[in-house]
């Protein structure tokens, strides 16, 4: 009872953020609004990873490649075919999701550090073809003009309406995250995480549910993708840098891989506080490089296990 | 017909022949102890037998149908339980956890109904933590159950692979090293649940070097040197069989 | 007909970066069982210790060289003792992550401390082109072919009758072992990061000549390195030298005939081409530097 009120306010009071924006930093609204956008995004994105990473622990570097084809997909369908977004966000989820099915397959033939290196080296290719495949992509020139998502008669041109978008993008991303790794399924990626051979021993297919969690993983990265270029307007090559590989990383390790408030979390501390604190964006990543090889080594559990063990004693 | 049968299997790795043209032929019912010196190719078998090696050349039949090759998490759910010589569980999990997630494939209501919590669902899933506690009490770790299973004992953490491997109820159960590094008592209770197991009908293959165990609990002994089997038959026989002695004193 | 030797040149001293840094990978791997992800940067940061050396400082080639090598030696030993003795014991998720984060961190700080802008460090041997039948080429391109040469001899005969690298092959072999008949693995382990690391800040002091300097190269190295070290054999070190140079020749190839733009996808396309039809690599599952 208790927790559906809390839970019930928290949702009241997030979707009220804009009216509390305005009413509280009135100058800085949109500063304020597009960085919670941002947030928002990051956080749908770092679920999708860790639902790979945390759930079934197989740790894939391919992570920003899934996410640039679904933003190209959809950023090209709507700019060159005039796709209204109702069917390019499933063209771009559906595409991402192919594409880390049919990666997946020879993937997962490889063991450990192959592995990582194979989604690396996938993840190098495709940004290699998105910069020079400039026929299709534009390369370095960018896909411009990608319009606003169009739903019917609403048009989501505002930052509330985009805030309030990201925002049911997180909680549905979060919902699904949810119902996969619990009840059965969740107890067979974990299965498949903490003991391999054990799990086969259990009539658990490690395959198959590392490829399930790889293809949703990706499928969702894709779609968020496409919110995103809606969002931004504009698509480069370097969205898909591998560099973003290390900030789902930081994400995840800083706020608890494997859970779901942990991983939330630590989205918000990844993208709100730089902002706060004014970083530039290469001294951003030199903290944030030295922040995850602290975090991996010392606080693997991250926040979230910090909490739990302080909450436990 | 046999239950397990292996023709001429053999396994090769890195020059080395660790299975050598090795026939074994189990009966349904049967308490079978596979024994050798270090090396001898007892773990390589096993692990050919359960899917997680494919054997270079032979065959392995179950019930008569050809399952060589096939990967380990199919051959479980054809009704192979296993232990491995590394005790192995899952450790973030509780006892009851481990044991439930052994059975969870084989529960096969349609994912719609598992959804909706449908009354069928609720009726398995509570049949599934009844019969997951019975193991549990049955080896000794009934208080244990919610206990997370890396902070079990390396004893009680063998029971409960013990247990967890019994849970989808396997015709043929093969065991790795039961006896191994674990005190006297826990041997004896060893020897008193494979001897249960054989009571109640299922078929036993164990690998052991703990030859009190083997001698005392085996209705047959096969015994591997080098990859090749060398003597097979009752304890009393290959107990004083000459190549036996030789593999093992011999050098 | 010199255009295509022009091109296999250019393929066998990309081949001997590949090698000399996939080399470092391998000993690395081989002797403590650790992917260094960061690899790449112990190149990127010698060929910045060789642009200070012979550009700022004014030192001979051989100085400014020999300086990186040791100075990227020195790093390698810190690298060691501060990142990796840490991450050791740990799983290799940990370890990839850790290593993975150092990377970035100092690709990052290079950036900060020397800009993006490339450095460009032209020798002598590099800046003048000779035309030899046809074929046009600066010196410096054999002269890498034959330091890297002279390099692995010099590394084989290191690791057959020097003590530390009789120690070190044998710790890639069987590590339990060594520590009973009182190998100090800890110094071996020390020594081969010290030694891998120096092998890649010479690597830099040969080919910066020729290829710019800048904070991202390595990146793209430490994959093409890594793609050696799979295809030659996990921990083989003459099996990932053979890889890279067949990955060099590759792509140089293929930058000259079938497209310059793609020419960084070839390392991986063959990686993974040898991974699915040949796990083990081109030459097996060898035990051992």
């Amino acid at each position: 009872m208790m927790r559906a009120l809390r839970f019930t306010i928290a949702t009241a009071f997030l979707i009220a953020v804009p009216w509390i924006v305005a009413a509280t930093v009135p100058g800085q609204q949109r500063y304020v609004l597009h960085v919670l956008i941002f947030t928002a995004l990051y956080g749908a994105l770092a679920l999708s990873y860790d639902l790979v990473v945390g759930h079934v622990g197989s740790l894939s570097l391919a992570h920003p490649a899934f996410f640039g084809i679904g933003a190209y997909t959809a950023a090209l369908l709507a700019t060159e075919a005039r796709w209204p977004f109702a069917a390019a966000l499933p063209a771009g989820i559906a595409m991402a999701g192919l594409v880390a099915l049919a990666v997946g397959v020879p993937m997962f033939r490889l063991t450990e550090h192959s592995f990582a290196m194979g989604t690396l080296g996938f993840a190098l290719v495709a940004q290699i073809v998105a910069t020079n495949w400039v026929d299709f992509t534009r390369g370095p020139l960018c896909v411009t003009g990608i319009p606003k998502p169009q739903l019917g008669s609403l048009r989501i041109a505002t930052l509330p309406g985009f805030y309030w978008t990201g925002l049911a993008a997180v909680g549905l991303v979060g919902l699904l995250y949810h119902g996969l790794t619990t009840f059965r399924l969740g107890r067979a990626f974990h299965a498949v995480r903490d003991n391999e051979t054990l799990a086969s021993a259990a009539s658990i297919d490690p395959l198959k549910y590392r490829m399930l969690a790889f293809v949703i993983g990706g499928a969702v990265a894709g779609g968020v993708g496409t919110l995103y270029v809606s969002y931004v307007g504009v698509l480069c090559p370097g969205e898909l840098a591998v560099s973003l590989s290390v900030n789902l990383l930081v994400m995840l390790f800083l706020g608890g891989v494997g859970s779901l408030r942990g991983v939330l979390v630590g989205s918000v501390a990844f993208t709100a506080l730089p902002e706060i604190l004014r970083m530039a964006p290469t001294w951003r990543m030199v903290i944030y490089g030295l922040l995850l090889l602290i975090i991996v080594i010392r606080a693997p559990d991250g926040l979230e296990g910090v909490i739990r063990r302080r909450s436990r004693a | 017909m046999a239950l397990l049968e292996v023709r001429g299997l053999t396994k090769r790795f890195l020059g080395i022949t660790a299975v050598d043209a090795v026939d074994v032929s189990i009966e349904a019912g049967e308490l079978v102890s596979l024994i050798g010196p270090n090396g001898s190719g007892k773990t390589t078998l096993f692990n050919c037998v359960t899917g997680y090696m494919a054997p270079d050349t032979g065959r392995v039949l179950f019930h008569g149908r050809d399952v060589t090759g096939v990967a380990a998490h199919r051959i479980a759910r054809l009704g192979v339980g296993r232990t491995f010589q590394l005790v192995s569980v899952f450790p973030r999990l509780s006892a009851l956890e481990n044991l439930l997630t052994f059975l969870q494939q084989h529960q096969e209501e349609s994912v719609l109904a598992r959804l909706v919590r449908a009354p069928r669902v609720r009726r398995y899933e509570a049949a599934a933590v009844e019969r997951a506690r019975m193991l549990l009490d049955s080896v000794g770790l009934g208080a244990r159950a919610d206990a997370p299973a890396g902070s079990l004992s390396y004893g009680q953490r063998k029971l409960l692979a013990f247990a967890a491997a019994l849970m989808p109820d396997p015709g043929l159960v093969l065991l790795d090293e039961p006896a191994a590094a674990v005190n006297p008592t826990m041997i004896n209770q060893m020897k008193e649940q494979i001897l249960g197991l054989h009571g109640q009908g299922k078929t036993v293959l164990l690998v052991e070097h703990n030859m009190d165990v083997v001698m005392d609990i085996s209705e047959r002994v096969i015994v591997l040197d080098h990859g090749q089997k060398i003597a097979e038959g009752s304890p009393e026989a290959v107990r004083r069989d000459p190549k036996v002695i030789e593999a093992y004193f011999g050098r | 007909m010199s255009d295509l030797l022009e091109q296999l040149l250019h393929g066998l001293t990309l081949g001997s970066l590949y090698a000399m840094v996939a080399t470092g990978l391998a000993l690395m791997f081989g002797v403590v069982r650790l992917i260094n992800f960061a690899h790449g940067e112990f190149y990127m940061l010698g060929g910045y210790a060789f642009w200070y050396a012979y550009a700022e400082l004014g030192l001979p080639y051989p100085v400014a060289g020999l300086a990186a090598a040791a100075a990227m030696g020195v790093f390698g030993l810190a690298y060691e003792r501060g990142v990796i003795r840490t991450i050791l014991a740990r799983t290799w998720h940990v370890q990839l992550i850790a290593t993975l984060a150092t990377s970035i961190t100092l690709t990052n700080l290079a950036i900060l401390v020397f800009g993006t802008q490339p450095k460009e460090v032209p020798t002598t041997l590099s800046s003048t082109i000779v035309d030899l039948g046809g074929v046009r080429m600066a010196w410096q391109r054999p002269l890498v072919l034959v330091a890297a040469v002279i390099i692995f001899a010099g590394l084989e005969w290191f690791v057959t009758r020097a003590k530390l690298g009789k120690a070190m092959r044998a710790m890639s072999q069987n590590r339990e072992a060594c520590a009973v008949v009182g190998v100090d693995v800890q110094r071996v382990a020390l020594a081969t990061f010290g030694l891998s690391a120096a092998l890649a800040g010479g690597a830099a002091a040969l080919v910066s000549p020729l290829f710019n300097i800048f904070p991202d190269v390595g990146a793209l190295l430490t994959l093409k390195a890594f793609a050696a070290v799979i295809v030659g054999g996990f921990g083989y070190v003459k099996g990932a030298i053979a890889a890279a140079f067949l990955i060099g020749l590759a792509e140089s190839l293929a930058a000259g005939y079938v497209s310059y733009a793609y020419k960084d996808a070839i390392a991986f396309v063959f990686m993974v081409a040898v991974l699915l039809v040949r796990p083990q690599g081109l030459f097996g599952r060898r035990i051992g530097i």
